[in-house]
């Protein structure tokens, strides 16, 4: 299996050939083209109602957008096995809740965050995971399968590495996705993981979400060839390349991914081509508006995830015009969206959360000066 | 031979290490090696030799040259419910893992709230006046005690590095482990060692390598050798020194210092570090606040100057702390 530059000839070498296009998405059911649909909702209301909360004064912090790039990390959970386990950075918030999720949005057995863990930890309430000890999406679960980020971008890919080289170990057949920006690949620590990775054939997937930047360095400043996916070669292993605006795309790339790594032939990388809504970070947006080129910005945002996907059901039959007209929440900012162009059970669900949040205490003081070290159980 | 015989057999610093390897790596199933030529070679010292012949290379990893995947690695098998030992060739490549070390494994039990540990030895040979010049001399221990949620551990004789990698290797957080080199091979220094549970050194509890009344010197790693002969010297003049060597600089025995400072009323730190901000700075703060009413002069220093370790013979010793460095500061102390 080799690297091409074509994502359909990519998809047509490495695709199971039971399926009369040899797509993995050929096992998915109508069912879960809705599901993906309503992830996609769920994953974009969540950015958006955030944004509203701190315009609203409910809210502190920096807010990193997913926006326009949900279908990456819906498209990829979706492909996992609940045992699996991820390691998600800052741009992926909706990942920690919505890994596992297809086993139902409130099976408490499911192994993920709850919406309410992930809201409290982003109010910094005590009922987060990480119980607010460090903000944003720097937490994690071993009991979920999702591994502790730090700030340090690609800091997480060793980790993961080894997360899977003990799993191995111990009989099991897990494998581990890693998401991070194209900016992270630059990282030292990047090429240490993935190449221990491949020496050892460990079931490493490594997504490279190319949003074209990194806070205000475009791709070009960041990687010497044209796709960051061109980076697997000195590995000698798969570079796929998924369209980042479509989820069935990206569930194709990652399944294959994941066949390969499961089936023993070791890591990968899937570098989805996405774009960046909106400035790095909310601190940022007045000043992306300057370094980017509006032409630029609308281009990269003229195919909304949610968009796509709906054609795409259109297209099969599996959704009427009428009904994908009834929550038109693609291609509006956040600026314009309301909760009338969402679904209901996205609208709920994360009002859930949010009121559970708000309830939800800061932690005691005296806790800054807990868990420092773990005492000895021998 | 006999197990009585075998009892009696005086071994050095490096098999002490290699002994605690072995016996943890048989009472602990789960215990995984990672490091640079520690397998197939059994280590550029030779401290994992035979290891993975017994243990297989699943459990004792030929790594790349990739420290911060060494550690990084590590840390992810950790997290997954190994115990780890990451050999560093030299300790002074352990800066190139750095960020593993300091903000991955040190604090990934205070960020998760306690819901992982990371059971987890960071290893490798270390210290100067060998010649082995800048990049393998160092003693880069002063970085891991400014970083919260490590142990740092330093044994200086056979005993002590039996015992306390046997305890690091079965303690549930990241401990950097510094081995003094110059030692592992030494003969003179050679001593029985105990097995198993026996052998065990706690972590924290630092041992009074000489008795004495008139000053305290508090060090550890090869100074306590050069410390134990100044202390001879001292004598010869009529003087009483007592050698306390901490072992573990995190966590600090403090009361070992106090009790013998309320002794001696005198203290000098040696450590072969460069000065500013060392480990010895430490100790002279915490005893000048808690045993200020103890003491009858001021604390000092001795230490490596703030430079690098060159590579010449005169070069090096002039910046390493030496014996006559040691008595003569000693000498000002009780003069005071
Ligand atoms: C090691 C490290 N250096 C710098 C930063 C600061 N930083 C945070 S995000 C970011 C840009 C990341 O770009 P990319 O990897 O492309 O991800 P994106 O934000 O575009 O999703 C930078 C420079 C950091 N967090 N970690
Ligand atoms: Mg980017």
């Amino acid at each position: 299996m080799a690297k091409t530059a074509d994502p359909d000839k990519a998809a047509q070498k490495t695709a199971p050939s039971q399926t009369s296009t040899g797509l993995p998405r050929e096992a998915l059911s109508p069912e879960d083209y809705h599901e993906l649909l309503m992830q996609l909702y769920l994953a974009r209301y969540f950015d958006v109602r955030l944004i509203k909360e701190k315009k609203r004064g409910r809210l502190r912090g920096t807010l990193y957008s997913s926006h326009n790039q949900e279908a990456i990390l819906v498209g990829a959970l979706y492909a996992l096995k609940s045992t699996d386990w991820i390691s998600p950075i800052h741009r992926d918030m909706p990942a920690f809740f919505l890994k596992d999720i297809k086993a139902g949005w409130d099976n408490p057995d499911r192994l993920g965050m709850s919406i309410e863990e992930v809201c409290s930890q982003v109010w910094g309430r005590v009922d987060s995971p990480g119980r607010a000890r460090d903000n944003w999406s720097h937490i994690g679960s071993r009991a979920n399968k999702i591994i502790h980020s730090t700030s340090m971008l690609a800091g997480t890919i060793p980790v993961a590495a080894g997360v899977v080289y003990a799993d191995r170990l111990d009989g099991g057949d897990a494998v581990v996705v890693t998401f991070n920006g194209e900016g992270s690949t630059s990282q030292g620590v990047f090429h240490e993981a993935v190449n221990f990775a491949a020496v050892h054939k460990l079931p490493v997937i490594t997504i490279v979400e190319n949003n074209h930047w990194a806070f205000g360095t475009p791709v070009e400043l960041e990687c010497p060839t044209p796709d960051v996916a061109d980076r697997a070669k000195g590995y000698g292993i798969p570079g796929f390349i998924a369209d980042g605006q479509d989820v069935l795309d990206v569930y194709d790339k990652v399944s294959m991914a994941i066949d390969h790594a499961r089936s023993g032939k070791g890591p990968s990388i899937v570098e989805c081509k996405t774009f960046r809504a909106y400035g790095h970070g909310d601190h940022d947006d007045d000043r992306a508006a300057k370094y980017r080129p509006d032409d630029e910005v609308a281009k990269g945002r003229s195919r909304d995830p949610i968009g796509v996907m709906k054609n795409q059901m259109i297209e099969s039959g599996m959704l009427a015009k009428k009904d994908a007209m009834a929550h038109p929440a693609e291609g509006k900012g956040a600026g314009e969206v309301t909760d009338h162009d969402f679904p209901e059970k996205v609208v709920k669900y994360l009002s859930a959360g949010v009121d559970f949040a708000l309830k939800s205490p800061v932690p005691d003081a005296e806790e800054a000066l807990k868990w420092v070290f773990a005492e000895d159980e021998d | 031979m006999s197990a009585a015989a075998e009892a009696a057999v005086k071994k050095n610093y490096l098999t002490g290490l290699k002994e605690a390897m072995y016996e943890e790596m048989e009472r602990n199933p789960d215990l995984i090696c990672l490091g640079e030529d520690i397998g197939l070679l059994g280590g550029a010292f030779g401290v994992t030799d035979g290891l993975m012949d017994k243990y297989g290379k699943e459990r004792v990893i030929d790594m790349p040259i990739a420290e911060a995947a060494i550690i990084g690695a590590g840390v992810g098998m950790a997290l997954n419910g190994k115990t780890v030992m990451c050999e560093m060739q030299f300790i002074d490549f352990i800066s190139c893992g750095f960020d593993q070390i300091v903000n991955m494994a040190a604090t990934f039990h205070y960020r998760s709230a306690g819901e992982v540990s990371i059971p987890m030895v960071i290893r490798g040979p270390a210290g100067g006046y060998g010649g082995g010049a800048l990049y393998h001399s160092q003693m880069n221990e002063a970085w891991f005690c400014n970083s919260p949620g490590l142990k740092v551990v330093c044994p200086s004789n056979p005993i002590d590095a039996k015992g306390l990698l046997t305890a690091a290797l079965r303690d549930p957080n990241p401990v950097v482990f510094y081995e003094i080199k110059e030692l592992y091979r030494n003969r003179k220094m050679e001593q029985e060692l105990e097995t198993g549970d026996d052998c065990i050194i706690p972590l924290g509890v630092a041992r009074i390598a000489e008795v004495g009344s008139d000053i305290t010197i508090v060090t550890y790693g090869n100074p306590v050798h050069f410390s134990l002969k100044a202390a001879e010297k001292l004598k010869a003049q009529g003087y009483s020194a007592e050698v306390i060597d901490l072992r573990s600089l995190v966590p600090l025995d403090e009361d070992t210092i106090l009790e013998s400072l309320s002794k001696t009323n005198r203290l000098l730190v040696v450590n072969e570090a460069p000065m500013t901000c060392g480990f010895a700075g430490e100790v002279m703060a915490r005893m000048g606040r808690k045993g200020f009413e103890l003491l009858d002069a001021p604390p000092a220093r001795v230490t490596r100057t703030d430079t690098p370790v060159p590579w010449a013979k005169p070069l090096e010793s002039t910046v390493l702390p030496s014996v006559d460095d040691i008595v003569n500061s000693a000498l000002e102390l009780i003069r005071y």
